[in-house]
């Protein structure tokens, strides 16, 4: 299996998976108190450009759960009515699944299409609803989504791909041709394939917006799961036949102070490697299916959904896909860096 | 005779497949043969499990909503009988399974549920053409685009250039092709209100639409090649016959033309495998956003149509190819780098 499947090496490679007895001697002499660990985030801090993409991130992530609360509570009450004979406050029209400001009779600014605004800071789509509070809500259903993911993805992956090394055995075997499966598969179509067929239990059990966003985690994890594994089975096998391991049980360490103590720490570098680049892959992945029309659906909100709906009208209004075509493109140019820059610090041979 | 040239194509397909097959034969140790195709048929048996699963959920009771779209208003309690019958929707899910299997070996694909009348083989017919000549244009162009570039850079590593095409192939590597797609999009119709000269931005028939799908595919492409080929090539640089070969007094031209590039290719034919068996079915969001009548239009129309033998044909077709083209890599990597026993 090692050896015969040739097309292995080219994922290991460009991820730069780790040989442990290879580690950079020259580090170790230069800072002869400082953790691999430590060195390592030294390294990466020292990578200004990945250092300036993790700050835009942290603004953006965190932003993304502080702004909106904030930001609906933010502007004048307009007189206007809806039918109900009642005021529009802000908590209304910066609530980016409300669509009834279609039918206002109020003044211009809520209008469908609408032109920026101090109320509106980026205008408003066909439906009347604010593009901020829109981009804002579909970067946290990104953000949400991906974490949700790699806390999945890093679980199972650890967990089977430890056991899968350290043990062998039958549960490798089963492991080893399930992901020969999962591999074989056209993998956006096996999430539409999924995000299709169980879009309506998942709809009718949960509601239609949460249910959703749990049945592309649970896709897009599913997916993802099977590499993780590979890479933390492969770097298991390596650790597995160091000497300190064999030292740890001469000493009487048991299989699980072993795993728990010896292999897990230092499966930590090729983990964030790979998680990093999986994040990525996370966020194109539900835009991508969201742009499609079979991932999230109104009323919640996603950047791919937001340019699903407009991108058929780009000749009449290109600014409304512009701005989470724009937010999509800052995410994606930031996590690879930030990725970039967490290999090269984690994985000091690849750099050159 | 002129039926053999009008299926050009597809006799000297089928020709370099036979040869394929015939150096495979000879070369290879049964054995390991032996546990490629069990591995394949597994592969197959998994694959079109999970497919048939799903697809079997989703397509509500017994894959009768694909069926009544075929009548549509018309339908009568006699027409749907007809019909279940004909699909043998009437059986419990494992018989179902077990005659879909059955079919399979004789390498028939099945009915399409939404289409009256037309076999998924008819319709992968259909788009299977469409994509290869996408791709017939994408790939040759991403090696051609990617692949000098990633050697030039790592014999200039640390120059200007260098830093230049790693953050350049950094960002189309992690940037997904819809996203170019949209992009593109917005500097044609900037173009376009402005009648100055553009692209089409969708649309497949004429030889213009072909340009900016396959420039698209292989913007994409072309940066991972870029990166693998750096990689590998600096990887050769670094090896002792290089050293040696310089030593020797030899021109710089020689070393690297024939001493590291040579060696520096090799690992890019593996990469080659999954990007040629992911072919067909790769170029997704370009086909969708693109409006080509591919395979990747004809599979979302029949997960949105619930065709259930139609996904099937196409996830297998692809697990199929997965596993020759890696069969593939493995016997022209052995070729290739004696050293590697692979087979």
């Amino acid at each position: 299996m090692e050896t015969t499947n040739a097309s292995d090496n080219v994922s290991d490679s460009m991820l730069g998976v780790i040989a442990p007895q290879q580690s950079n001697a020259g580090d170790v002499s230069q800072q002869p108190s400082v953790s691999p660990g430590r060195a390592a985030l030294r390294r990466f801090f020292r990578d200004k450009r990945a250092v300036v993409c993790l700050a835009i991130i942290l603004f953006i992530v965190i932003g993304s759960f502080v702004f909106p609360p904030i930001y609906q509570h933010i502007g004048p009450v307009n007189p206007a009515s809806i039918g109900a004979g009642k005021g529009i406050g802000p908590t209304d029209y910066h609530e980016p699944a409300f669509e009834n400001l279609n039918y206002s009779d109020g003044p211009s600014t809520l209008l469908p299409l609408g032109p920026r605004s101090l109320v509106y800071p980026l205008g408003t789509d066909t439906n009347g609803r604010d593009l901020f509070a829109r981009v804002m809500a579909g970067v946290n259903t990104s953000i949400i989504i991906a974490l949700t993911v790699e806390i999945f993805d890093i679980g199972m992956g650890v967990l089977l791909g430890t056991l899968a090394g350290f043990f062998g055995g039958w549960l490798d075997t089963v492991l080893a041709r399930f992901t020969d499966i999962m591999f074989a598969f056209p993998g956006l179509l096996l999430i539409i394939l999924i995000a299709a067929s169980l879009g309506p239990v998942f709809d009718s059990r949960f509601g239609s917006g949460v249910g959703r966003v749990l049945l592309i985690i649970f896709a897009i994890g599913l997916l993802v799961w099977p590499l993780m594994m590979r890479f933390v089975r492969g770097q298991t096998i390596q650790l597995k036949e160091q000497q300190y391991i064999e030292a740890a049980r001469t000493v009487g360490g048991t299989n699980s102070t072993i795993i728990m103590r010896h292999i897990i720490p230092n499966l930590a570098s090729i983990v964030i490697i790979a998680a990093t680049l999986d994040i990525l892959g996370t966020i194109t992945t539900e835009a991508g299916i969201s742009l499609l029309g079979v991932g999230i659906q109104p009323p919640a909100t996603s950047l791919g959904l937001m340019i699903s709906d407009t991108i058929a009208s780009v000749y009449s209004n290109w600014t409304e896909p512009l701005w989470p075509a724009a937010m999509l493109i800052i995410l994606v140019i930031a996590f690879a860096f930030i990725g970039d820059g967490i290999r090269d610090a984690f994985d000091p041979r690849t750099k050159d | 005779m002129g039926a053999l040239l009008s299926n050009l194509p597809a006799v000297i397909a089928l020709l370099v497949l036979l040869a394929f097959m015939a150096y495979v034969a000879i070369r290879v140790n049964p054995g390991f043969l032996i546990k490629r195709v069990a591995g394949l048929v597994f592969v197959v048996m998994g694959v079109s499990f999970i497919t048939f699963v799903l697809g079997f959920w989703g397509s509500g009771p017994n894959g009768i909503e694909a069926v009544i779209g075929q009548c549509g208003t018309r339908c009568t309690p006699n027409i749907l009988k007809n019909l279940e019958n004909v699909y043998g929707l009437r059986d419990p899910w494992y018989l179902q399974y077990g005659h879909y299997l059955e079919r399979l070996v004789h390498g028939d694909l099945g009915l399409s549920y939404s289409n009256r009348n037309r076999t998924v083989w008819d319709i992968l017919g259909q788009g299977v053409p469409v994509s290869l000549t996408l791709q017939a244009f994408a790939i040759p162009l991403t090696i051609i685009a990617g692949v000098p570039i990633g050697i030039y850079s790592a014999i200039r590593a640390g120059s200007r250039f260098d830093t230049t095409t790693n953050s350049v192939s950094l960002l189309f590597f992690a940037i997904p092709s819809y996203l170019l797609i949209v992009y593109y999009r917005f500097v044609m119709v900037f173009l376009a209100v402005r009648n100055l000269p553009h692209l089409p931005v969708s649309g497949w028939g004429d030889p213009i639409d072909i340009v900016a799908p396959a420039v698209i595919l292989a913007a994409v492409g072309a940066a991972f090649f870029t990166r693998l080929s750096r990689t590998s090539m600096l990887e050769v640089l670094g090896q002792e016959y290089i050293r040696t070969a310089r030593a020797k007094g030899l021109r710089e031209r020689v070393v690297i033309f024939k001493h590291a590039l040579r060696n520096a290719i090799i690992p890019l034919v593996t990469a080659l495998g999954p990007t040629l068996a992911f072919a067909v079915t790769g170029a997704f969001f370009t086909e969708l956003l693109f409006n080509i009548p591919g395979v990747a239009n004809a599979a979302v129309a029949s997960i949105t149509n619930k065709d259930l033998p139609v996904i099937q044909g196409v996830v297998i077709m692809t697990a199929v190819a997965v596993a020759l083209m890696n069969l593939a890599v493995d016997v022209i990597y052995g070729v290739l780098d004696p050293r590697i026993k692979v087979v």
